[in-house]
This record gives structure tokens, C-alpha cells and sequence, in this order.
């Protein structure tokens, strides 16, 4: 039998790309912190934090209109701002409105055209940046923890009404979120990395990789490398807790949690799409990138197939993610009549 | 060691704005660094302390109410509602389409329907109806979670409504309902469901279902009324509802229902189930 599907593709899209949007701009905003606070390493968080605010706002605005279009009317949503209420829906709803305000000016202030050598006006803009980046912070993380809590607020879907989906959300949107800036500077780091000039780079009072070009390129390779181990790692530990207290409980949770398991109707799609292709791979590959530096020190080397690949396989994990438990919520319910 | 020093001071005009801006980000730095951790903290505890003052603002609410009921006192608004005999219930339908044609309803929508459930395996099988509706729950998870408070229990009566006017059509509340009672209208886009005939019920008439309904296996009342029909059907007979562990406290009872669904297969006893409806989606109850 077919189930129909109250929220489907827009919703999920909406939801995805809410999230990585959001994520993106959230870490990228932090790194601009660290950058501002660490003369040092400046160039590392910087990139980050501009191929962050630059991307950011566009999935969430995409996933916005999307939803506006499913609505079919585009006057009706306007309705969503004569009131504030508890809904998390119109709570989300708010928090959206002003980030992608917030989110839109960040990334303006990143714009190239915007690069003066004018002292002062330089200046106001890192002030600017500043402001606006302890800003994006927490309202990015509130639109990503808003996509769980909009789903877990319902009784009625057991399968969503979990805490942990809204930290599972936003575990995910962060680690969608550096994925998508790993895959811009995979896909863009050919222009800037002749526009790199020759500079030496201490690590820990060691001497790395003098006069190579690129050097730059692959400490921030590892950075988002590691950042995105440590962001995966975490988002395995809650898909684990997610199914092991939903199948320890007996009702309607360990009911809708069947679908999933092994021998559900979505397991597969889960298994390997989200848990193997989007969290597991990736993060092997990443951690045998990652450990010769870790352990012993030795300059990163940041390929970027391997790049384009493990970002291209977190995202599209991240998006199956939202698949799988958008769905199998709807085709799950209470148990009994 | 003094080439590397001398590198990050490099000569071009944008390192010397650069360099400029330094002394000044040097001493706001550390702080800068401790600024974005806070923010992260504050954002936590900013969503938390959201939730909390609405899991508050709600419990406040029910207490409220609690204490007037406790009290008897408190002057009680109406609450309509309805008892369903299904031993009176011929599965006929009659309340089906009586709604249908009350409203001008779209195809391929209800705001009433019968369920037949069956079960067991021949020749010991056997048969129910179970007419569904709105249940007007005195806890409605639906308007709970609708943004722009186009749905809500009215005052007055505690009939659960629908805004047309305000409903943006997110089908948030289609997703919190625990009964499938909604639906959204394939031509206007907005959400609608059972009003208890409220353009009948205001005017003193009972709603089409149970006037029409040929078993007189619906009856329609005050429930806050300790005389009217429905609360003394309440109190005579043993009255179950449906989901009850939804929390929702339906203001729909039934009378000797048949609550077996399609996971009662599970257990040893019951061979076979097989729900019937004519809804549209035939997977959800």
C-alpha cells in the first residue's frame, strides 16, 4: 500500500539545506572569531570563514522558496509574521526571517568589490564582520536545532518526538555545513592558490613545508578535516543513542524504530546511505588523512579529489539523513487505535 | 627563524592595513576568541530557556484549569461533544455522506468516516465499525503546534476550528494530529476538518452526522453538562477513546468499540486484521 506523504521533497530539501546553510555560515562565522583573535593563524579560519558567509545564505534561501512554493500562495507565509506564538514552526519561522537578514550581510561584507585600502573603512567593515558573526553564530545554530524541534514537537510521530533529533539535526547541519565549504575550496582553490604568496608556516615550533606553494591550502585542509572527523564522530555517537534508547523502549518509539532497523522497510536506505556512505567512509578517509599529522607531525597533504569526494558523500549523507527520518516518521505511528 | 618572522610582515599595501589593524586586534583578541564560545552558550541556553517558559506557559495553563475543575465551583464553559454507540452502528455511511454534502466537500477528503475492522480467520471471524471524526480534544496537539494560531479551541463551546483566513497551508498540524482528522483542501490549499457542524450546533440543531445517522448510534451534547444525554451515556456506560495514550484527551467517546489494529496480528491470538476504509490514504487510522 502507498502511504501518502504530508511533507515531501520540498520540506526535505528545505529542511537539508536549512541546516547546511546554516551550518555553514554558523562555522564559518566562528572561525572569522578565531581568525580575529589569532593574528598567527589568520589565513586558515579566514578562508573558511569567507567561503562560509559567502555560501551560506544561498541553500537557505533556496530552501525558503521552496517551501514557499509548496504552499502553493506566495502571500499566505506573510501570515507566519502577524504573530509570535510557541509553535516551534513560528519560533523557526522568526529566527529565519532575521538570519537570512543577518546572514545576507555577513556575506556582503565579504564581498571582494568591498576590499578597500582604505584604512578606516576597512576597519568599520572588520567591525562589522565582528558584530555580525557573533551574531550569525547563535541564530545559525537556532535555525539548525529548529528543523529537529519542528519535527520532534508531535506526539503523534513517534519516530520524530526525541529529543536527540534536534541535536542530531544540528550535528548534521554543522558537519553538512564545513562539507560545503570543503567542496567550494576543492572545486575554487585553483585561483587562490597562485594569488598564495611563499610563506613559511611553524607548527609547534617546528619547521614545516618551507617554501612550498599551497602550504596554506592544505593547513586549512586539515582543519576542516579534523573539525569535520571530530563533527562526524559526534553524529555517529547520537544516531547511536537515537536508535539504542528508541529500541530499548517497548511502544510506539521501538514500533516506528523497525523501519529502520534491519529488516525495515528504510534500512537499507539508512544503512547504507546515510550511516555507511555519509558518516562511516568519509570519516575513515578522513582519519587516515588526518592521523600522520596527528601522531607524528607530518605536513598534510590535501588532495583534492579525496577532498571533493569525502564532502560530496557527507553532503549527500546529510541529505539522506533528512530523507529517512522525514519519511519513515510519516509512514510510522502510533501503534494501536 | 627570522625569515618566518619576517614574512608575516610582509611588504604589500593590504599587509600594512593589516599591520595596522594588529596592535588593536591583539589586545580585543582573547577576548574575542572567549566572546564566540559564549555566544555558542548563550544560543544553547537562549533555545533552552525557550522551551522551558513554553513547557511552562502550557503546564501553567492546565493547572488553571485543573484547580476550576477541582473546585466545581468555577462556572464551566460548554464543551460539546460526542458518545458513539457502536453496537447501534450498521456501518451504513449515511453520516459519511451526510457531511459530504453538508459541506460541499472536495473529492477525495472527510471530515467523517467509518472504518470496518475484521478479524479473525474463517468461520470464527468477525466484524466492527468504528465511525471516526474530529474528536475536539480538550488538548489538541494540532493547535499546539500551528504557527500563525489559525486553528484553536474555542472559548465558548471547545469546538476545534480552523482560520481559513490565517491557515498558510503548512500541514503541521495534519502531521500532530494523532487521529487523521485533517486534511487539506485539494482546491483552496488550506487546512480543514470536522467543525461539529458549528453553523448548526450555534443555532440549537444537532450536526448532520447525528441527525441523519439511521441507528441513532451518534449522540451529540454538552459534556460539562451533567444532565445532557452524552454525560449520562458517560457515566452509564464504560466509555473508551481512541489513543488515549496520546495525551490529547478526546472529547469523542465511544460505547463497546472494537479498538484492533493492523498490529494486533502480532499477538498469538489474532490471526488476521484487516482495516477498511475509503479514505484516501488507507495506511493511516
Amino acid at each position: 500500500m502507498e502511504h501518502e506523504l504530508t511533507w515531501h521533497y520540498p520540506v526535505i530539501f528545505y529542511l537539508y539545506l536549512a541546516g547546511l546553510g546554516a551550518g555553514a555560515v554558523a562555522t564559518g562565522a566562528y572561525s572569522f572569531l578565531i581568525s580575529a583573535s589569532n593574528p598567527g593563524r589568520r589565513y586558515h579560519y579566514f578562508r573558511m570563514a569567507r567561503l562560509g558567509a559567502l555560501i551560506g545564505p544561498f541553500p537557505i534561501i533556496i530552501g525558503v522558496s521552496l517551501l514557499i512554493l509548496e504552499l502553493g500562495q506566495p502571500s499566505r507565509p506573510l501570515n507566519l509574521f502577524k504573530v509570535i506564538n510557541l509553535s516551534p514552526m513560528s519560533i523557526g519561522s522568526w529566527f529565519l526571517l532575521v538570519f537570512i537578514f543577518t546572514s545576507l550581510l555577513y556575506a556582503l561584507t565579504f564581498l571582494p568589490s568591498f576590499k578597500t585600502d582604505d584604512e578606516a573603512l576597512s576597519k568599520r567593515l572588520h567591525r562589522v564582520q565582528h558584530v555580525l558573526s557573533l551574531l550569525n553564530i547563535p541564530l545559525g545554530i537556532g535555525v539548525a536545532v529548529y528543523t529537529g524541534i519542528l519535527l520532534g514537537a508531535m506526539p503523534s510521530r513517534p519516530l520524530w518526538n526525541s529529543p536527540i533529533l534536534a541535536l542530531l539535526f544540528l550535528v548534521s547541519a554543522l558537519s553538512t555545513g564545513i562539507a560545503t565549504i570543503i567542496l567550494a575550496r576543492s572545486i575554487l582553490h585553483g585561483r587562490s592558490d597562485e594569488a598564495e604568496p611563499e610563506r613559511r608556516v611553524r607548527e609547534r615550533g617546528r619547521r614545516v613545508a618551507a617554501k612550498r606553494p599551497g602550504r596554506r591550502y592544505h593547513e586549512t585542509g586539515y582543519l576542516l578535516a579534523t573539525t569535520d572527523l571530530v563533527l562526524i564522530s559526534i553524529e555517529l555517537l547520537v544516531i547511536f543513542l537515537f536508535i539504542m534508547f528508541a529500541h530499548l523502549t517497548v511502544g510506539n518509539l521501538k514500533y516506528a524504530m523497525e523501519t529502520i532497523l534491519p529488516g525495515g522497510s528504510m534500512s537499507v536506505t539508512f544503512w547504507v546511505w546515510v550511516v555507511l556512505i555519509g558518516l562511516v567512509i568519509p570519516a575513515l578517509v578522513e582519519l587516515f588523512t588526518v592521523l600522520p599529522r596527528l601522531l607524528y607531525n607530518v605536513p598534510f597533504e590535501a588532495h583534492r579529489p579525496v577532498e571533493f569526494l569525502v564532502s560530496v558523500a557527507v553532503l549527500i549523507g546529510g541529505f539522506m539523513l533528512r530523507y529517512v527520518i522525514v519519511v519513515a516518521g510519516q509512514i510510522t505511528g502510533p501503534m494501536g487505535i | 627563524m627570522s625569515d618566518s618572522m619576517n614574512t608575516n610582515v610582509t611588504t604589500n599595501t593590504s599587509a600594512n592595513t593589516a599591520t595596522a589593524t594588529v596592535p588593536q586586534a591583539v589586545s580585543e583578541q582573547p577576548a574575542a576568541g572567549r566572546r564566540g564560545i559564549l555566544t555558542a552558550i548563550f544560543a544553547s541556553f537562549a533555545t533552552v530557556l525557550a522551551a522551558i517558559t513554553a513547557s511552562a506557559f502550557r503546564s501553567r495553563a492546565s493547572l488553571a484549569d485543573d484547580s476550576g475543575a477541582a473546585t466545581g465551583t468555577a462556572q464551566r464553559n460548554k464543551q460539546y461533544g460526542m458518545v458513539i454507540d457502536v453496537r447501534r452502528c450498521i456501518g451504513c455511511h449515511a453520516c459519511t455522506v451526510a457531511c459530504k454534502s453538508e459541506f460541499d466537500l472536495p473529492l477525495g477528503v472527510n471530515r467523517c468516516w467509518v472504518e470496518y475492522v475484521e478479524k479473525g480467520e474463517y468461520p470464527d471471524v468477525g466484524r466492527s465499525f468504528l465511525p471516526r471524526l474530529c474528536n475536539h480534544c480538550s488538548e489538541p496537539s494540532c493547535v499546539y503546534v500551528c504557527p500563525t494560531n489559525a486553528t484553536y479551541k474555542r472559548e465558548q463551546d471547545g469546538i476545534v476550528i480552523v482560520d481559513q483566513g490565517l491557515c498558510i497551508g503548512c500541514k503541521y498540524c495534519i502531521q500532530a494530529c494523532p487521529y487523521g482528522a485533517r486534511y487539506q483542501d485539494p482546491i483552496m490549499g488550506w487546512i480543514d476538518k470536522c467543525d461539529f457542524c458549528i453553523h448548526r450546533v450555534s443555532q440549537g440543531v444537532e450536526p448532520s452526522c447525528v441527525s441523519t445517522c439511521v441507528g441513532g448510534a451518534r449522540i451529540f451534547g454538552d459534556l460539562a453538562d451533567p444532565d445532557s444525554e452524552v454525560s449520562k451515556l458517560i457515566v452509564k456506560n464504560r466509555v473508551t477513546v481512541l489513543r488515549d495514550e496520546m495525551g490529547t484527551f478526546p472529547n469523542v467517546f465511544y460505547i463497546a468499540a472494537d479498538h484492533t489494529d493492523a498490529v494486533d496480528t502480532r499477538r498469538p491470538e489474532v490471526r488476521h486484521v484487516r482495516v477498511l476504509t475509503h479514505r484516501k490514504d488507507q495506511t493511516r487510522r
